[in-house]
């Protein structure tokens, strides 16, 4: 049985992962708020940033915080273009399904790009504040892993805030809830699901410089995210953000603390037990609501 | 059609070289796979991402009921294949409850759990250090050996290209067509939607865990990062997208296409990350620009050019009209559903 110490310090990890799980589930829950689509690509995206923040520290030495300042535009504005240029063109009838082989060969093209840059090296961040950490009640945090998660509930908040107190979050929340009266109320549905896509990305690259900041980066990394991000969103309920957040941290604290009796590629299984349990006993997920029982 | 079964047959006896051959087993090998992935794809629209899963572990169970319970190899094939179809049922029970989305997630999860289970487990699995299959021939010459799994394969896709036909005429494939046309309207007119997509998922998992059963006795060794790929449950749904999935040759067609492609650039350029690239490319064009495949665009290309083919919208005349509709019959008030206009799928 480990120590009541041991376990408080895996709890405080787990909510430090759980953070950065909710900012990422919360940006493929606005996909599929506005499109109905299952981007696959969100973590290879995520890793894309994580290796621009490693490559422009590499070659400037700026840390790579700053990097956040044009990487965030740049994934918003690839995420307006991705919505705009490749999604609308898809046939509506059979939206849900071509967009995923859509945004799968987006990611197959990111990983195999990075793989030609990069190569398949393992790739770390070495910053003076690397090794760093604090006490916590007897638990020891590095800087790093609370870095991210403020960065990530910092994003979370914002992106709370611009929902719910934006004229524009208003428009976009109206459209997730029903494209064709918010349409009759005038608002221009589809210039806000581009904007919602664009969110969504910017999500990924804030989530990705968080990670960059303490974790070994490789092209094929993505995969390991996308699996327990897409069983959270699953879990929570499709289309619902505060239920993605709820499930990102139950979960994200269920694995910490199962890594405390069993090794990590096992903790990490719970994601999927939690898919299957999910799906099989109540398919429409923990909070969704009326959207998530049709997909 | 005779002239490609020939082809087919005396291939082996053609082939220059055991590489060729190995070449024409690869090709065969993902014919099964995206031909056993269609009768999900392609009845019922559900497009699985997680085939790669259900060939692992045919392989993988075959292997390790070969050298843990020393099953002769084609009986261990066969029992292999049956426990993947009991396994289908509870993925398929899961994934099917609700529509589209969440089936795409749950089979992706598939490849991902089966990958952490098969390297974790290394103690049963080998892990990542391999699995090395015993040869089901011992005595054989490595040609004869792939000259024989050759025809094992062609007559895999046989069977597998038969049970498809079938299920294309009858009722069943009827309704699996439902599904794909329109769930909600299907289910209404009391098709069995569930228990029709669980049964057509089990049939697709059986087929594709024979194939990847049967390129494991093949290959003789396997590697978890290779078995349970998500890779290789993209090429089955390039393949089926490529040729299309609405056809009984379609996928075939598409892994003749792709998979000749696949080995063509293993050889010459070796394994590099713009493997990826280019299969990511040509499935995001396959999507974008036709996702009814090659034989359904060649087809409008020559009703097009040579302008034979019929037009998507009936055109009649006012007066053939009255006389369809009946002399003296009252004239339909507009917007009824006798003035809809006929628009073929």
């Amino acid at each position: 049985m480990p120590s009541a110490s041991l376990v408080f310090q895996s709890i405080v990890l787990g909510v430090l992962l759980g953070g950065l799980y909710a900012l990422l589930a919360a940006g493929l829950t606005l996909y599929f708020g506005v499109m109905r689509v299952v981007m696959i690509a969100h973590s290879a995206f995520l890793i894309l940033a994580a290796y621009l923040a490693w490559y422009a520290h590499r070659e400037t030495g700026i840390d790579p915080l700053l990097t956040l300042l044009v990487t965030v535009p740049l994934f918003f504005a690839a995420g307006v273009a991705m919505q705009r240029l490749l999604l609308t063109r898809l046939r509506p009838a059979t939206l849900t399904m071509m967009s995923v082989l859509l945004t799968f060969s987006i990611a197959l093209v990111i990983e195999g790009l990075l793989g030609y840059a990069f190569s398949g090296t393992q790739r770390r961040i070495r910053l003076g504040y690397s090794s760093a950490s604090l006490e916590f009640f007897g638990a020891r945090i590095a800087v790093v892993k609370l870095i991210a998660f403020g960065m990530a509930a910092a994003a979370l908040l914002g992106l709370y805030l611009l929902m719910k107190h934006s004229r524009f979050g208003q428009a976009l929340r109206a459209t997730i809830q029903h494209r064709e009266a918010a349409a009759l109320l005038g608002i221009d549905t589809d210039r806000i699901a581009g904007y919602g896509f664009g969110l969504g990305l910017a999500t990924a690259a804030v989530g990705g410089t968080a990670l960059a900041l303490d974790t070994t980066i490789y092209p094929s990394l993505h995969w390991h995210w996308i699996g327990p991000l897409m069983a959270i969103i699953v879990v929570g309920g499709l289309g619902s953000v505060p239920g993605a957040a709820i499930a990102a941290m139950a979960l994200g604290m269920t694995q910490s603390l199962l890594q405390l009796e069993l090794s990590t590629t096992w903790a990490q299984t719970v994601f999927y037990v939690a898919l299957f349990a999910t799906l099989a006993v109540r398919p429409q997920g923990f909070f969704g609501g009326r959207l998530a029982q049709r997909f | 059609m005779a002239a490609v079964v020939a082809v087919a047959l005396s291939f082996p006896s053609m082939a220059p070289s055991p590489y060729e051959l190995t070449v024409g087993i690869a090709i065969v090998n993902y014919a099964v796979l995206s031909t056993s992935w269609n009768f999900v794809g392609g009845f019922t629209g559900y497009i699985s991402l997680g085939h790669g899963a259900f060939a692992g572990l045919g392989a993988y169970t075959t292997a390790l009921l070969v050298t843990k319970a020393d099953l002769p190899s084609f009986a261990a094939l066969f029992v292999s294949a049956a426990l993947v179809a009991v396994l289908a049922v509870p993925v398929g029970y899961a994934a099917l409850r609700v529509r589209g989305a969440s089936f795409v997630i749950v089979s992706i999860a598939l490849v991902l759990i089966m990958l952490l289970v098969f390297q974790s487990w290394s103690s049963f699995t080998g892990g990542s250090r391999g699995l090395v299959v015993p040869r089901p021939f011992p005595g054989m010459l490595r040609s004869e050996h792939h000259e024989v799994f050759y025809f094992l394969f062609l007559a895999l896709l046989a069977v597998a290209l038969l049970t498809w036909w079938i299920i294309d005429r009858s009722r069943f494939g009827m309704g699996l067509k439902a599904i794909r046309e329109d769930e909600d309207k299907a289910q209404s007119l009391g098709t069995p939607t569930y228990t029709y997509k669980l049964v057509v998922f089990v049939v697709s998992a059986t087929f594709t865990a024979l194939a990847g059963g049967l390129y494991g006795l093949w290959f003789g060794d396997l590697d978890p990062v290779f078995q349970f790929s998500i890779l290789s449950g993209a090429y089955m749904v390039l393949m089926a997208l490529l040729g299309g999935v609405r056809h009984l040759y379609g996928p075939l067609l598409g892994a003749v296409i792709v998979g000749y492609g696949l080995e063509y650039s293993k050889l010459e350029y070796g394994d590099t990350p713009l493997h990826l690239v280019f299969a990511g490319l040509l499935l995001g064009v396959v999507v974008m620009f036709m996702p009814d495949g090659v034989i359904p665009a060649a087809t409008g290309l020559i009703a097009r050019v040579f302008k034979t083919g019929e037009t998507s919208i009936r055109e009649v005349t006012a007066a053939e009209l009255r006389e369809e509709r009946g002399q003296g019959g009252a004239e339909p008030a507009p917007g009824s559903p006798g003035q809809k206009r006929e628009v073929k799928q």
